[in-house]
């Protein structure tokens, strides 16, 4: 077995972290826009509002734990996030211009709630793939 | 840029990740200084240099 220093353990701790809070934040999205839209209805304004901000805290745990990894890695490491977090927002960015243009063309039809909600879980994810390759750059 | 991190390691009996340990890098880091695949900063060089009792010079040859 290839043996783990104390660096690497801590960077793996960090991205299961980062995995569970990205998972808490789509099953409480999910939770919360059923809420929402069946036995909270009819609620007041307050509730709704309250409800609909759950999925924060989790996202909010993800961002944390990236965050950390980013400023507790050395110098390789903080190159290789530096590189994903690059891609990640590029990549994103222009599937947002693409998709904006074929939505201005009519040619295709997302709502700007789907659109919004997805853009920090897309961008995580993409900055997760990104490392992978950027990191296997290096090795 | 070639270097004699690997060679001055196996000389001392380490493995990769117990000189991570020693440097306070991961053991990536060390793999990837060894294969030439990544450049260390100068404080980076320096603290590998000190480690090995060596000077930078002999540790790590630009011109390969």
């Amino acid at each position: 077995m290839r043996a783990i220093d104390k660096r690497s353990a801590k960077s793996r701790q960090k991205l299961g972290e980062t995995f569970y809070s990205a998972v808490a934040y789509m099953a409480t999205t999910f939770v919360c826009v059923w809420l929402l839209k069946h036995p909270l209805s009819d609620s007041g304004t307050s509730v709704r509002a309250v409800v609909s901000l759950i999925p924060l805290i989790p996202i909010g745990f993800a961002i944390r734990a990236v965050i950390r990894m980013v400023r507790d890695g050395d110098e390789l490491e903080r190159r290789i996030d530096l590189e994903a977090l690059a891609f990640a927002a590029v990549a994103i960015g222009m599937l947002a211009l693409t998709l904006n243009l074929l939505m201005s063309a009519r040619i295709i039809e997302i709502s700007a709630n789907m659109a919004t909600v997805w853009v920090l879980p897309g961008l995580l994810l993409t900055y997760a793939c990104a490392k992978i390759w950027a990191r296997s750059r290096y090795q | 840029m070639n270097n004699r991190v690997r060679e001055l390691r196996g000389n001392n009996g380490w493995s990769q990740a117990e000189l991570a340990d020693r440097l306070d890098v991961s053991r990536q880091t060390i793999n990837a200084i060894e294969t030439g695949k990544y450049d260390p900063s100068l404080p980076l060089a320096f603290a590998i240099a000190r480690l090995f009792g060596e000077s930078i010079e002999t540790l790590f040859n630009p011109d390969a």
